[in-house]
């Protein structure tokens, strides 16, 4: 019961996510853009990507397809944004975190942002714990 | 005995398989995503180019293919004719060690929260120059590209203006006594 709330949690939390994304691919790109670390010439790609990535993980969690390569991506695609806005923080940059929308509405990212992901995280973490350590 | 060396075993034995399928599963699902994302927008037709071009001098286009940058001596004489409002997009903390005569205060960091105090007397068509320090500084490109989205339709930049302009010892002032 628990796993499946966790694969449905971070699965929807996963598909929300890439909607806007997909979306507004160029709104995207300048999100990314703007994170200023990623060369030139891999920021229209990671844009483009990265939403599908998202959704294709969010989808495979809730079907429950594929759950070890799925858990494992999952978990470093999280550690990856945590790492990205602990980065940009420490060194002062004031951006949006175009982590669920792509518009300036959302708010500059902040502690609680990375609070957010990390709660993801932990949820990523006790599914990766369930598949491969777990003696069930 | 027997028993719990073969449970172990066993354990063991689907703990490597899952191992295997994570790294070949993490793969294929790598691949897909990258097939799903490369056909979606091949087939949209506000379609990403894989490789922008995101350089300071492609930021300084708009997509009309207008240049925003304003040499130095066009600057200068429109200050003196007063037919231009500078505005400094670095921090309030620097605008306040000196800035431009009579420039407001727009950090970009701040744009969010000061937009409309800062920017509610001025009018639309008002030439509006931002400036920020440093050849690579792009804060006042970033300021200078959301006022145009704000309205504002005559907005230029002025590339390493604060440093152009102490050095050509035009007239700068002090404090935080213009917003």
């Amino acid at each position: 019961m628990l796993t499946l709330s966790a694969r449905f949690i971070l699965g929807g939390a996963f598909v929300y996510a890439s909607f806007d994304k997909i979306l507004h691919p160029a709104a995207f790109a300048e999100a990314v853009y703007n994170y200023q670390i990623l060369p030139d010439g891999l920021i229209n790609l990671t844009a483009i990507v990265l939403p599908c990535l998202e959704l294709v993980l969010g989808i495979f969690l809730i079907i429950n397809f594929w759950m070890p390569g799925t858990v494992v991506i999952s978990n470093l695609l999280l550690m990856t944004f945590i790492g990205a806005l602990l980065f940009n923080m420490a060194r002062g940059l004031n951006i949006n975190c175009g982590c669920f929308s792509t518009t300036a509405v959302e708010s500059s990212m902040n502690i609680l942002t990375v609070l957010r992901d990390t709660s993801f995280l932990a949820i990523a973490v006790y599914l990766l714990y369930a598949i491969f350590f777990s003696r069930k | 005995m027997a028993k719990s060396r073969s449970i172990r075993e066993n354990n063991v034995k689907t703990g490597k398989v899952k191992y295997f399928q994570a790294v070949w599963q993490g793969g294929a699902l790598l691949a897909l995503s990258i097939l799903l994302a490369l056909s979606i927008n091949q087939l949209r037709p506000d379609r990403l180019p894989l490789m922008g071009d995101w350089s300071f001098k492609a930021k300084l286009t708009t997509p009309d293919g207008d240049r925003l940058d304003i040499s130095f001596e066009e600057a200068e004489k429109l200050f003196m004719k007063k037919s231009a409002l500078f505005i400094d997009a670095r921090s309030m903390d620097e605008y306040v060690k000196g800035h431009i005569l009579g420039a407001r205060s727009l950090s970009w960091h701040d744009v969010d929260r000061r937009f409309i105090e800062v920017t509610e007397d001025i009018s639309p068509d008002t030439l509006i120059i931002t400036y920020c320090e440093g050849a690579t500084c792009e804060l006042s490109c970033d300021l200078a590209l959301f006022l145009l989205d704000m309205g504002f339709n005559n907005v230029r930049v002025l590339l390493d203006g604060w440093t152009l302009w102490t050095k050509g010892h035009l007239p700068v002032e002090k404090g935080n006594g213009v917003s």
